[in-house]
């Protein structure tokens, strides 16, 4: 039994990259999820029958699929279509398609957490319903979904991994070339796995500040 | 004017409103009393066009609130007070009162904000304009949603039932304000529960009773034995409310 | 090379796949749930030292990606400690320790949403902690867990999908098989992504009616 953690130090540089990669590639799937997952929040709570059922199954359908799956089809399909883009965009494609089924359920639920009556007061001073929504219900709902996104962004770290599989050297796929190059299996993946943790934790922290920041005004003063 | 014509207003089986007629002249201020029930706060929302009717007219300025293109300029001329002050939370005081004046009336930003610090400054909260509502006593929430519906310099504002969340200091402090604005001359039409309150300022006062509108008299002549007090269910209504 | 179409065999082939991820899940489940319960006694039973390791062990698996899991067990294992571990063995070892992490906080927060005042009070009447839990405690944490259980069944099932890149013959495998054979991945991809979301489907359905099934029972206890 040999458990040498140093061999690993000549390869930090190149795991320090690939942990670059992990975060743009995390960074753009987020804003992606959010823009996309607020549109079909939108869809789920309007008028229209259709656009509810449309919502509805993108959500249900993207939330009970494997999201290797997702990423197969996205990446071995779409050439078949004569659609050609590298791993890494096809890797923020799927993330965000599939992130954006979970934010939508949160940003719905922040939308109907909504006082009806600042909806109302809303309606009655004469602004538009799109200008409600983009002044009103969007900040509001966004400042309580805070922390349920910052789940969605917790959990998009972790399957980001699975990007490795498709050729992309984001932290665990740069990590599987540091293995093939030191034959040092445990040792890696063990750092791998504490590197991780030790991201979602900070990630975790800071969404707590931030939601405390945003929220700050909201919050009822003692007395 | 703001005329209310043979409104109907049904939930369902229930109805609500049962052929309402109502008439206001700019100028006049109306209260509307009522027990609870009656049908007081439905009227109002159906005048902002927060309800639809079932049946009837209601016009503001000749405006038709049941149709669409119509309703926007009939909210314009109108502006609404609520019982639960209805402020946006995550917007300072000052946003709250301009946020409809710029987006709406297409007000400059500093002509908005200083028709904004002028309302404040008359309801006595100039300092508090970039607090959050959050910060903010009951009483000084109202304020600013009264200062708020006047910012769009409507024509007839609408009050529900303003300070029945208040406790008796901060109903004071509001209806204080109220009596300031009647005298000034502005239009109101109140929902209210303070019936010496509305005795005071109120030019005419209208009694609802299940969704009828059995009373409409200027004020002495509603308090008047033969007058207002002669309907049993007034009478009634007056007595209770005496009680307490 | 010789690309051949679809044949009726193909459907037995993808049966075959997700069988193999329905018996994983099922297997993983069981000794994953035994295993997150006992976790949860430790840490009711505040056992010294035993319940940090255990807290520690969870948030790492927790916050870590399955398959980093997955290559430190099959790839990082064989090699520290110089024994041969097949893929299949890797898996369930993998997936068992994951479920176990998600069932234990699960556990725990059912625990804990029973009110103290209960089990004070049963305390002070004399019961052993064993008592309490086995009377008090237990049946109504199952039935705060149910709900949570049942959505973390069907996310640990779509996770089954992982086993495929340690070269565990299931669904994802025979989809890549399909897919070199036939050369049609948008078919072969949507196929394997509805067969996962019919079985997500039925664990949901199933679920959901043990859920039912509980609350009556206990709803007729007057819980």
């Amino acid at each position: 039994m040999h458990f040498d953690l140093s061999i690993l130090l000549p390869h930090l540089g190149f795991l320090a990259r690939g942990a670059e990669l992990t975060a743009a590639a995390c960074a753009l799937s987020l804003a992606g999820s959010v823009v996309l997952g607020a549109l079909v929040a939108i869809a789920r709570t309007s008028a229209s029958a259709l656009l509810r059922r449309i919502a509805f199954v993108y959500v249900d359908l993207f939330r009970n699929v494997p999201f290797i799956v997702q990423l197969f089809f996205f990446y071995y399909g779409l050439p078949e279509f004569g659609i050609y883009i590298d791993a890494f965009t096809t890797g923020v494609v799927a993330l965000s398609i599939a992130g954006g089924a979970y934010a939508s359920d949160t940003i719905r639920a922040g939308i109907l957490a909504i006082d009806q009556g600042i909806i109302e007061a809303a309606e009655v001073s004469g602004l538009s319903r799109r200008k409600i929504f983009t002044r009103i219900v969007l900040p509001i709902a966004l400042r309580t979904s805070v922390r349920p996104l910052g789940s969605v962004l917790i959990n998009m770290i972790l399957t980001s991994s699975i990007l490795s599989t498709i050729t992309l050297n984001e932290l665990t796929g740069s990590a599987q070339i540091v293995v093939s190059q030191t034959y040092r299996p445990f040792e890696v993946y063990v750092v791998l796995l504490c590197a991780y943790a030790a991201l979602t934790y900070l990630v975790s922290l800071a969404v707590t500040l931030l939601h405390r920041h945003l929220n700050r005004d909201m919050m009822e003063a003692v007395g | 004017m703001l005329k209310v014509e043979n409104v109907r207003k049904a939930y369902g089986e229930v109805t609500v409103l049962d052929g309402v007629d109502l008439a206001i002249a700019p100028g006049e201020v109306v209260s509307i009393l009522g027990s609870s029930g009656s049908g007081k706060s439905t009227l109002i929302r159906c005048i902002n066009g927060l309800e639809r009717l079932n049946a009837g007219r209601i016009t503001v300025d000749d405006f038709d609130v049941s149709k669409p293109k119509e309703l926007a300029e009939a909210r314009k001329r109108s502006g609404t007070v609520f019982q639960l002050f209805n402020l946006y939370p995550h917007m300072s005081v000052l946003k709250n009162i301009t946020l409809a004046p710029i987006e709406v009336l297409k007000t400059a930003r500093p002509e908005a904000e200083a028709i904004a610090r002028k309302l404040l400054e008359s309801v006595g909260l100039a300092d508090r304009a970039d607090a959050y509502p959050a910060q903010l006593s009951g009483g000084q929430r109202q304020r600013v949603g009264i200062c708020r519906a006047l910012a769009m310099q409507p024509r007839y504002l609408l009050l529900d039932e303003v300070t029945s969340a208040l406790d008796p200091e901060m109903t004071a402090e509001v209806l204080a304000i109220l009596a300031k604005l009647a005298a000034q001359g502005t239009t109101m039409l109140f929902v209210t529960h303070e019936i010496e309150f509305a005795r005071e300022i109120s030019d005419r006062i209208v009694f609802l009773d299940k969704g009828r509108l059995v009373v409409d008299l200027p004020t002495d002549r509603f308090f008047a034995a033969d007058g207002g007090r002669a309907q049993p269910r007034v009478a009634q209504f007056l007595s209770r409310m005496r009680k307490d | 090379m010789r690309f051949s179409d679809f044949t009726s065999y193909d459907l037995i082939l993808l049966a075959q796949g997700l069988g193999t991820n329905i018996a994983l899940f099922l297997v993983t489940s069981l000794i994953g749930l035994l295993i997150g319960l006992s976790w949860a006694l430790v840490r009711f039973y505040r056992v010294p030292v035993l319940a940090q390791i255990v807290t520690f062990l969870s948030e790492l698996l927790k916050n870590s990606p399955v398959l980093v899991q997955l290559f430190l067990v099959f790839f990082g294992l064989p090699a520290l400690l110089h024994i041969r571990v097949t893929p299949v063995t890797a898996a369930t070892i993998t997936l068992s320790a994951n479920t176990a992490a998600f069932v234990y906080v699960i556990a725990v927060s059912a625990i804990e949403a029973i009110e103290r005042e209960q089990v004070e009070a049963a305390r002070v009447f004399g019961l052993t902690r064993w008592q309490v839990l086995r009377h008090i405690v237990a049946p109504q944490a199952a039935a705060f867990a149910v709900g949570p259980l049942v959505a973390l069944m069907v996310n640990q099932l779509q996770v089954t999908s992982l086993i495929s890149v340690i070269g565990v013959v299931d669904l994802t495998k025979i989809g890549h098989i399909l897919n070199m054979r036939t050369l049609k991945p948008f078919v072969v991809w949507t196929a394997v992504g509805l067969l996962y979301y019919g079985a997500a489907k039925l664990v949901a359905l199933l679920g959901e009616r043990l859920e039912t099934r509980l609350r009556a029972h206990s709803a007729w206890r007057g819980l």
